[in-house]
């Protein structure tokens, strides 16, 4: 090949590169975008009055959320769908018995075979004294009203949503933000949802105390007499500030824990709770369970009440109006945790699972009893029979007879367990 | 310094096969340039792309005029470097010692290596390779004086897939996942972006 050629093949190269680039193929990008939102549904509540509540064979626990211990059954709520109600009689076996369909429910609690539960605005009330024959045998009407649009017989709702665009960000520099935003709103609502885990746990929200039933959502608490179990009434709100997370009664008081502090109430009039004090911290989001002479708050970071403090705060309240820090002591990422005598369980999330003896609160660094690496725990309920243990493997439950030593007894699989990071 | 590194490996792998060669083994080492068409921005504008791309083919003759092997290289598209590695076909048409005729083809997957992957608190993202497809056409001009080193050029079509990853994590104090397959267990919003680039890579370089 001569020079003449080669001058030729580049240019017909040149020439098919100028030809191939202006006509050629434009790259091509496409970005999807999924998240979670809540998506707003409305309601009208005359529909879902008008619908019969029906006790449905036992299904399978989704995605639990609270969990309620009534002499041998555990009732266990599935967020926003219903109750599930279980034989725990051996606590090795528990049995699946049956499910109560209960469109918004996130609560529940029971007082003399009479189980309440939150249906949206309103306050059910069932008969669960024969297990195969629930019955409905009161609706308080109107009682969560903050779910009220306020002109409308309508309640917003929202359902938790998995959402996925195409270039919906395409450009956009504050994706992040919409994101976060989003998740925001949903850890929110979600929160109160399926965070806590009944009475006896120290998440609840639902609490039982001296012929009331106490039921505190962000901001506010309700109060209901129920000295008649059959025949709940509403008495009144007590307005609580915002960020109010758990409730938690001891000996005619209510503690309530908020992202905040923790709220003590003096419920030696049931129907007209007082407040005593307020033990405020840093922002974090804290459970809190009580002895006579101390409350055990827990603060922990990695969460939306972001602070970088992951803590066992020992709270004196032999004085309720003066509520002091008497010490604190590092954890990892104390989540729940449950007080059986001086037995002191905490959930650490993705780390385990801690027991510690609380006789002398201030060597509790000094006697941790066990360190269950394995047994990761987001929330702990110390039952009659078994210590219930809430974590990405199901509901667990442990013989803890011997309070040093836990015995694993049984888990109860669930299809959505909870992760913990 | 990964790009220094990574020139360096085909400096040397181009060295070793200098003095390495035998008979059977086959190595051709080419430096170009790919051009593409960026996707329109928001004003319906489209940019041409212009890139640098280092190929080096290893192989075997299989039999008098074809050679199969691997392919190694770096082709940067726009800001995401991409180090392809795949499987490659060559085959020759015309007389030997006299300029011949290269057709060839490619496939394989490119790797965004360079690009770090990030982990923070709040998020984390990635690149992950892609299918590369490359047919190629090309000349070779043996050289007159020495008898093994030919000089080629060519120009090829390389079809790169690449993939972007950005998820944010859950920051519910107790996350449930939910039932579904489109969002990971974990992650409150997943942002997935595919690309697909289409390119023409004209090249030059030997052939040992």
């Amino acid at each position: 090949m001569n020079m003449k050629n080669i001058k030729q093949l580049i240019s017909l190269l040149l020439l098919m590169i100028g030809a191939v680039s202006l006509t050629s193929c434009q790259d091509e990008v496409m970005t999807t975008h999924t998240y979670r939102a809540m998506v707003p549904i409305f309601l009208e509540m005359s529909d879902i009055r008008a619908k019969t509540i029906t006790v449905a064979p036992p299904q399978e626990l989704d995605n639990p959320g609270k969990i309620y211990l009534y002499g041998d059954y555990l009732l266990i709520n599935e967020p926003t769908k219903g109750i599930h109600i279980l034989d725990n009689t051996n606590p090795a076996n528990p049995v699946n018995k049956n499910f109560i369909p209960i469109e918004g429910n996130v609560d529940l609690a029971v007082n003399s075979n009479i189980l309440y539960a939150d249906n949206y605005v309103d306050l059910l009330a069932f008969d669960i004294s024969n297990i195969n024959n629930i019955t409905l045998v009161k609706r308080v009407e109107d009682v969560f009203t903050h779910m009220y649009r306020h002109d409308t017989g309508q309640i917003i709702t929202f359902r938790d949503s998995v959402i996925t665009t195409d270039n919906a960000f395409r450009g956009c520099a504050n994706c992040e933000f919409f994101t976060m935003n989003g998740s925001v709103g949903f850890a929110a609502n979600f929160s109160a949802a399926a965070q806590s885990y009944g009475t006896g746990g120290s998440m609840a929200r639902f609490t039982l105390s001296s012929g009331h039933l106490y039921a505190v959502d962000e901001s506010t608490m309700r109060v209901f007499d129920v000295r008649d179990a059959k025949d709940p009434k509403f008495v009144k709100p007590i307005d609580l500030g915002w960020g109010i997370e758990t409730i938690f009664p001891f000996q005619n008081k209510l503690f309530i824990g908020s992202n905040r502090g923790m709220h003590i109430y003096d419920a030696s009039t049931p129907g007209s709770p007082t407040r005593m004090a307020v033990y405020e911290h840093l922002v974090a989001c804290d459970p809190v369970v009580v002895n006579e002479d101390f409350a055990f708050v827990t603060l922990r970071s990695g969460n939306l009440c972001v602070n970088n403090i992951n803590q066992l705060q020992v709270v004196n309240i032999e004085d309720p109006y003066k509520p002091y820090l008497m010490k604190s002591y590092p954890m990892l990422n104390p989540h729940g945790l449950g007080l059986s005598e001086d037995n002191l369980y905490i959930a650490e999330g993705k780390h385990g699972l801690k027991s510690f003896k609380v006789s002398d609160v201030m060597t509790i660094d000094q006697n941790q009893m066990e360190f269950l690496e394995s047994m990761k725990s987001v929330d702990i309920i110390p039952g009659p029979k078994s210590l219930i243990v809430i974590g990405p493997d199901g509901v667990c439950q442990f013989d803890y007879s011997t309070p040093s030593k836990l015995v694993k007894l049984s888990c109860i699989d669930v299809k959505n367990p909870v992760t913990v990071q | 310094m990964k790009v220094q590194l990574l020139v360096l490996v085909i400096f040397f792998s181009f060295v070793q096969s200098v003095f390495g060669q035998g008979k059977a083994y086959y190595n051709q080492t080419e430096f170009g340039v790919l051009f593409g068409k960026k996707t329109d921005s928001w004003d319906g504008q489209s940019e041409n792309r212009v890139d640098l791309s280092i190929l080096t083919f290893h192989g075997a003759k299989i039999s008098k005029n074809q050679v199969i092997g691997i392919s190694v290289g770096l082709d940067q598209y726009d800001w995401i470097s991409v180090f392809p590695i795949a499987f490659g076909w060559r085959g020759f048409l015309g007389k030997a010692n006299k300029p011949q005729l290269i057709g060839g083809f490619d496939m394989g997957g490119g790797f965004a290596l360079l690009e770090k992957k990030e982990k923070t608190e709040w998020y984390e993202s990635r690149y992950q390779g892609g299918l590369l497809l490359s047919p190629s056409i090309g000349m070779k001009f043996p050289s007159k004086k020495g008898k093994k080193t030919s000089l080629t050029m060519s120009l090829a079509y390389k079809r790169q897939e690449l993939g972007f990853f950005q998820g944010f994590f859950e920051f519910n104090p107790t996350p449930r996942p939910f039932t579904s397959t489109s969002l990971p267990p974990g992650y409150s919003s997943i942002t997935e972006t595919s690309y697909l680039f289409h390119s023409l890579v004209a090249r030059i370089g030997f052939i040992f």
